[in-house]
């Protein structure tokens, strides 16, 4: 399971979900692709030039025709990366650039050395810049939501930097094509009992990515919708 | 006899044949079907004599017929609504996984299978696709 040139990172797999961040995605995967040679660009729809971005980056591009959401994108991007029978780690990363390269480096260096299926990137383990009291706020109280429905305990639930082995890849699956993908994740894990851990990482906030992100509102939504999902899955 | 009765016999016959001409397409699930006839019968019966659905709702316990109508015409409602929108999802569903395995086809047509060992793509994405790929 772990042959293969390690040093080259040859069979890691870094997913990129795009969607409208034309401005910023070249240098992004740019930084990536000193590290990793392997990256999937899903192009979800995107009405800007990320495609022409992409493709001149040199990384794979696969490309939604409509836009389907973040939790297709990161399926996608999964499915695309299977087909390679060498990929055995996994990574999802933002296109935004809030993620960093380095917190990559470091946690796939790490689940080459324990033994566990999932790494999860962890801001309140590590450190956030720029980030609003009230947003920090609103993420404690999904830690607890996570807890509560997934019994998953974890110090940073909706965190997108995530790495993960090709077992665990393989059973992902994720049918929540928006926001919620993140909480499957989460119970995707607590259903087959993956091994975790959780890793300390960097978040830059930029007044870019704050442009982007979320509606803090929109957590009611996925709150919602999540326990809709459990409650239909339950029976 | 109303004359307003003519028009809401035929308007309740119509209304059941369409249920039953686009089971296939609207594909109502078969008590919500059975609800429905049930649903015509009464609005029939109670058109011609108002009587009968009074009959059947004084023995139900409820205080007129038209409000036992009400009453079923809500349960129809919500299970269709029910039906519409498990339907819907799951449509959308099979459309997302559609779309995903359609591009994934399309990026290997284009490049070939990931990892290749590294190899770089056949063409480079030179001056020849960006005019198009910007539509500006």
């Amino acid at each position: 399971m772990n042959s293969g040139p390690t040093h080259l990172n040859d069979d890691v797999w870094v997913i990129v979900p795009c969607y409208n961040e034309g401005p910023v995605v070249r240098g992004v995967i740019q930084r990536v692709r000193e590290h990793f040679p392997n990256v999937v660009a899903v192009d979800d729809g995107s009405r800007d030039n990320s495609a022409a971005e992409i493709a001149a980056t040199g990384a794979r591009l696969v490309q939604h025709p409509v836009n389907l959401g973040a939790g297709a994108a990161y399926q996608t991007g999964v499915d695309f990366a299977l087909r390679d029978p060498d990929a055995q780690i996994f990574v999802t990363f933002d296109a935004d650039g809030q993620h960093q390269v380095e917190d990559v480096v470091a946690m796939v260096h790490r689940i080459r050395e324990v033994d566990v299926e999932v790494l999860i990137g962890s801001r309140f383990l590590g450190s956030v810049d720029g980030m609003s009291t009230s947003r920090r706020a609103l993420l404690r109280a999904a830690i607890t939501f996570e807890r509560v429905t997934s019994g998953i305990s974890l110090t940073d639930a909706h965190q997108g930097l995530r790495v993960f082995r090709r077992s665990f890849a393989q059973i992902l699956d994720l049918t929540a094509h928006d926001m919620r993908w993140a909480s499957e994740f989460l119970t995707r894990m607590s259903e087959h009992q993956t091994t975790f851990a959780e890793f300390p990482v960097h978040v830059r906030y930029t007044d870019y990515s704050r442009s982007k992100g979320q509606r803090s509102i929109n957590s009611v939504n996925i709150g919602i919708d999540v326990l809709i999902d459990k409650v239909l899955r339950g029976r | 006899m109303q004359w307003i009765k003519i028009p809401l016999i035929i308007a309740a016959v119509l209304i059941l044949a369409m249920v039953f001409r686009h089971r296939q397409r609207v594909g109502l699930r078969a008590g919500s079907r059975l609800l429905v006839l049930a649903l015509a019968i009464m609005a029939v019966t109670s058109i011609i004599d108002p009587d009968i659905p009074q009959g059947l709702a004084n023995v139900l316990g409820v205080t007129r017929g038209t409000d036992l109508l009400l009453y079923g015409l809500i349960v129809v409602f919500v299970l269709t609504s029910l039906g519409l929108y498990f339907r819907l999802s799951e449509t959308e569903q099979h459309l997302r996984r559609l779309v995903r395995s359609l591009a994934i086809e399309e990026a290997l047509r284009r490049d070939g299978p990931p990892g290749a060992r590294r190899s770089p793509p056949t063409r480079d994405p030179g001056p020849d696709r960006t005019p198009d790929a910007d539509g500006t």
